[in-house]
């Protein structure tokens, strides 16, 4: 293999260059973001509902520490035909479509200008002023599969797959560069896109507001045949004979 | 939200509960030191110029001499912190494999190439 010598220079103002300019525009890509993004607010009814179900499901599933009566004094609070919280309260349906909602047009316009517009112009500037440079070389032995890969924008078919274009280089920092955003902006930065582009992908159907009159109704015919089998009903008989055990053992221990 | 939560391991037929919180909090603390170790072992490697199966040789070296110092840190408490000794090893190898290679590239490229 014939080692080729490249121009100082191309390290100075190109390999360089490309790392940095990657980095910056990471970071300035979460700071973009938080600037512009706003925070949604909870309506109180969305959380009065969320609650109720939260406090249903507990019933349902711990019931059974509970009295009797207890238990059906919840339920009755829950389910009671004139005066239930699930029956008496009405939701109306949220609407169906995401498009109609102007808010929800407006953050998606958001992400995409914080996200798919510096990708395309960074992008695209790097690969036009940058272009046609062999940069650098990977330190391991590459099969030939990883040429169009590495290689974009240089296309010599008899340069080692090894060697590392400009254009690749650029993309490379990009997914490479990735944890080391975690490592300086914390966890949850805007400077990740591809954890961005994931949230939009699966987004259309989890900022979908789930209807809480379904929910209810789900909730209401779970609670309804929920039957209550008290588990406490022998806890003193247990108690006692659990302690009364201890209790001998450690009389035998005191006399021998 | 988190704070209720509980994780449970089963040990010798007793069941040990783990705040869930505080075992995210651990792990996201790992995955920091991770990160580092590999930027940290990536650049070293580029400099020393290692090539080939040497510096991927170096970056398991790398990993486990992290997760030997990570043990005796812990000391012989470790299952206070964490509830698996091997995922505390194997978690996230190939992700920080990648920034490896990366600063690798970069410091190999930076000192040999030119």
């Amino acid at each position: 293999m014939a080692e080729l010598l490249l121009d100082p220079n191309i390290r100075c103002w190109v390999f360089l260059p490309i790392v940095v300019i990657t980095f910056l525009v990471g970071i300035v890509r979460h700071y973009v973001s938080l600037l512009i993004t706003t925070q949604k607010k909870a309506e109180i009814t969305q959380i009065q509902d969320s609650q109720v179900m939260l406090r249903a499901r507990a019933l349902r599933e711990h019931g059974k520490y509970l009295p009797k009566q207890s238990f059906l004094m919840r339920r009755h609070f829950f389910n009671n035909e004139e005066t239930g919280y699930f029956k008496t309260q009405t939701r109306a349906a949220p609407a169906q479509n995401p498009m109609t909602d102007p808010s929800m047009l407006v953050d998606m316009l958001k992400g995409n200008v914080t996200n798919v517009l510096p990708m395309i112009i960074i992008g695209g500037w790097i690969n036009w002023m940058f272009s046609g440079f062999v940069t650098t070389k990977v330190p391991f032995p590459l099969t030939l599969r990883f040429k169009p890969m590495l290689q974009r924008g240089v296309e010599l078919v008899s340069l080692d797959a090894a060697w590392v274009s400009s254009a690749s280089w650029y993309f490379l920092n990009v997914f490479g560069l990735r944890s080391i955003y975690a490592l300086v902006l914390g966890e949850n930065n805007a400077a990740d896109q591809s954890k961005i582009t994931q949230d939009q992908m699966s987004g259309a159907a989890m900022a979908m507001p789930l209807d809480p009159k379904a929910a209810f109704k789900a909730e209401w015919e779970a609670l309804e045949i929920c039957e209550h089998s008290w588990t406490l009903s022998n806890i003193e008989a247990e108690l006692l004979e659990s302690a009364d055990f201890k209790f001998e053992t450690a009389e035998e221990q005191n006399h021998m | 939200m988190s704070t209720g939560r509980v994780k449970t391991r089963v040990q010798k037929g007793e069941i040990i509960a783990y705040s869930e919180s505080a075992v995210r909090n651990n792990a996201a603390i790992v995955k920091y030191c991770r990160t580092s170790m590999a930027a940290l072992s990536g650049s070293t490697a580029g400099l020393l110029g290692l090539t080939g199966f040497y510096g991927f040789g170096f970056y398991v070296f790398s990993v486990l001499g992290l997760w030997v110092m990570l043990l005796m840190k812990a000391g012989t408490q470790w299952q206070k912190f964490f509830i698996n000794r091997r995922s505390l090893l194997t978690h996230d190898f190939f992700g920080s494999l990648f920034t490896y290679v990366l600063f690798w590239t970069f410091l190999y490229g930076m000192v040999h190439v030119y």
